[in-house]
């Protein structure tokens, strides 16, 4: 069974159909990239998920469950943690404040303040400087750690890399397949075809609102899924 | 002139009560709500509808719970199913509100001015510098002062209070942790109407009642809302202080120039920082 799957899902935002027919699905574990260049549709498939399209046609299951009302805390409350496009750093509240809205659910598991702190040491350093004094680097890292403070069975990321310097894309790819072999289930956004190729398993290729292409990564060169992409 | 500063202070906590409301229920509704100053009015008619019984303090608990009753009333009908139209929508329903709550207080109580009486255990004055100084208005400084400091540490100490800043700053964001915003809105507009009555009852000894009471403080307020920084809890603590100080200051040397001179410091104010003093909204 599959933790998040779309079937065939049309979305609207208001009268603009953004989403024509999208068809895929994440399993436990499992590193699965969507990919796709600017404005095919991407963010709206996170945003369909919470809830802030209107679905038009087809349906979104959690966990082999239809969900017919999406909201905003539904994919967190079904242990779905998102990282957002841009982080979505709350920027008065202060770096520790920040990664405690991840427990909100108060699911259990491996993470912990201390533990995510651990991993990311600039967040404890920095605990009490408000979300808005980080970089760009340190917000993803808070951005992250606040998905994992979620112990999630599924973590999804829209376009984590975007504004990274290549060190630090380097960096994250590592953290994400070490997240995956962990057994949470990685949802990537991206279009850097070098994380992309690092971390997932799978992929599939988003044009136009609608699945173009998909298939394991294991036999796809980095060329050959550039063409994908371009198509 | 100790005595003047006093005076300032109880309406500046006044206003506090009012503008703190209005603060909550913006950040969480996005909402300019008109109907505050109503609700209000309607917190100091019931409280003096109970108090002229005899019941005093069950007149200020029964405001208050009905306040905050008509808070979640208000953001379940209003606030939550308008929130996918434009403000625009939400504000002319509130000033629509506003009016109905004036027709049925007329209705009800009348228009004729109202004199709330003053509960016998804070009867009486005190010296203060030489010059007596009525109890009752120590009363309403120390009820602003109780609720700033309690609310300022709720907000800052405990889940909800997290959930509050968050969700006033970027409900989308929050709600995508898991927690349910308009749960959360319920008991933050709740809470803002709650503090509406409490103030139009705390306030009802000193002005009289009538069924346009909640206007005239309502203009106050909402310049201590802009002049403190929308969305700032510790802005409009500020901000209401200075403008009580200003209002009762213009009132005894300015009296030709009081109703405007709190809108000008909030137009020099704005100038010099267009956020407001805590604001990082715009
Ligand atoms: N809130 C919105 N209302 C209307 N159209 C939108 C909205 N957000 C995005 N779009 C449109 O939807 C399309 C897909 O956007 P998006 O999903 O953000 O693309 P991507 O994330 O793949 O770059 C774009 O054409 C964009 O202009
Ligand atoms: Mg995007």
């Amino acid at each position: 069974m599959s933790l998040l799957a779309f079937n065939d899902v049309h979305a609207l935002y208001g009268r603009a159909r953004i989403l024509n027919g999208v068809t895929f699905d994440v399993d436990a574990g499992e590193r699965v990239a969507l990919v796709g260049r600017n404005g095919v549709g991407k963010t709206t498939v996170v945003n369909t998920l919470c809830g802030v399209t209107r679905i038009g046609q087809g349906h979104v299951e959690i966990r082999g469950r239809t969900i017919k009302d999406l909201r905003g805390y539904t994919a967190a409350q079904n242990g779905i943690a998102i990282v957002m496009q841009g982080r979505g750093i709350l920027p008065n509240l202060t770096v520790e404040e920040n990664l405690l809205l991840g427990t909100a659910t108060g699911r259990k598991g491996p993470w912990s303040l201390e533990k995510v702190q651990d991993l990311f040491p600039i967040l404890r350093e920095r605990r009490a400087n408000p979300g808005l004094a980080l970089s760009g680097g340190q917000q993803q890292m808070l951005a992250i750690g606040r998905a994992l403070m979620a112990n999630p069975d599924l973590l999804i990321l829209d376009e984590p890399s975007e504004g990274l310097a290549p060190v630090v894309v380097d960096e994250l790819a590592a953290l994400l397949v070490r997240l995956g072999e962990d057994g949470i289930g990685i949802l990537l956004i991206e279009q850097n075809i070098s994380l992309i190729h690092r971390v997932a398993q799978r992929f599939y290729v988003l044009s136009k609102g609608a699945v173009a292409e998909s298939g394991s990564l294991q036999n796809v060169t980095r060329d050959e899924l550039e063409r994908h992409i371009a198509i | 002139m100790l005595i003047q500063i006093l005076n300032g202070i109880v309406y500046g906590g006044l206003l506090y009560l009012l503008a703190v409301g209005l603060v909550l229920i913006f950040g969480l509704r996005e909402v300019v709500n008109f109907a505050h100053g109503a609700l209000f009015m309607i917190g100091a008619y019931i409280g003096f509808s109970i108090a002229a019984m005899g019941y005093w303090w069950s007149g200020l608990l029964v405001s208050v719970f009905a306040m905050a009753l008509v808070g979640c009333a208000l953001d379940a009908a209003v606030f939550s199913t308008l929130r996918k139209h434009d403000h625009i929508v939400t504000v002319l329903v509130t000033f629509g509100i506003l009016l109905i709550l004036e027709t049925v207080v007329t209705k009800v109580w009348g228009k004729a001015y109202l004199t709330y009486p003053v509960p016998p255990l804070l009867a009486g004055t005190v010296s203060i510098g030489g010059s007596p100084f009525p109890i009752y208005r120590l009363f309403v400084i120390a009820v602003s002062v109780a609720v700033a400091v309690s609310l300022s540490l709720w907000l800052r100490y405990t889940r909800t209070g997290l959930y509050i800043r968050a969700a006033s700053t970027d409900a989308r964001v929050t709600s995508m942790q898991g927690i349910n915003v308009d749960r959360l809105s319920l008991i933050v507009v709740g809470l803002g109407t709650a503090l509406a009555g409490l103030s139009g009852v705390v306030a009802g000894p000193l002005l009289s009642l009538s069924p346009t009471m909640g206007n005239y403080i309502l203009i106050d307020s909402f310049i201590v809302v802009v002049i403190g920084g929308l969305g700032s809890f510790a802005g409009a603590f500020i901000a209401a202080l200075l403008i009580g100080q200003i209002h009762n200051f213009g009132a005894v040397y300015l009296p030709w120039a009081a109703t405007v001179l709190p809108f000008m410091l909030m137009v020099g104010i704005l100038i010099w920082r267009p956020t407001g003093f805590a604001g990082s909204r715009t």
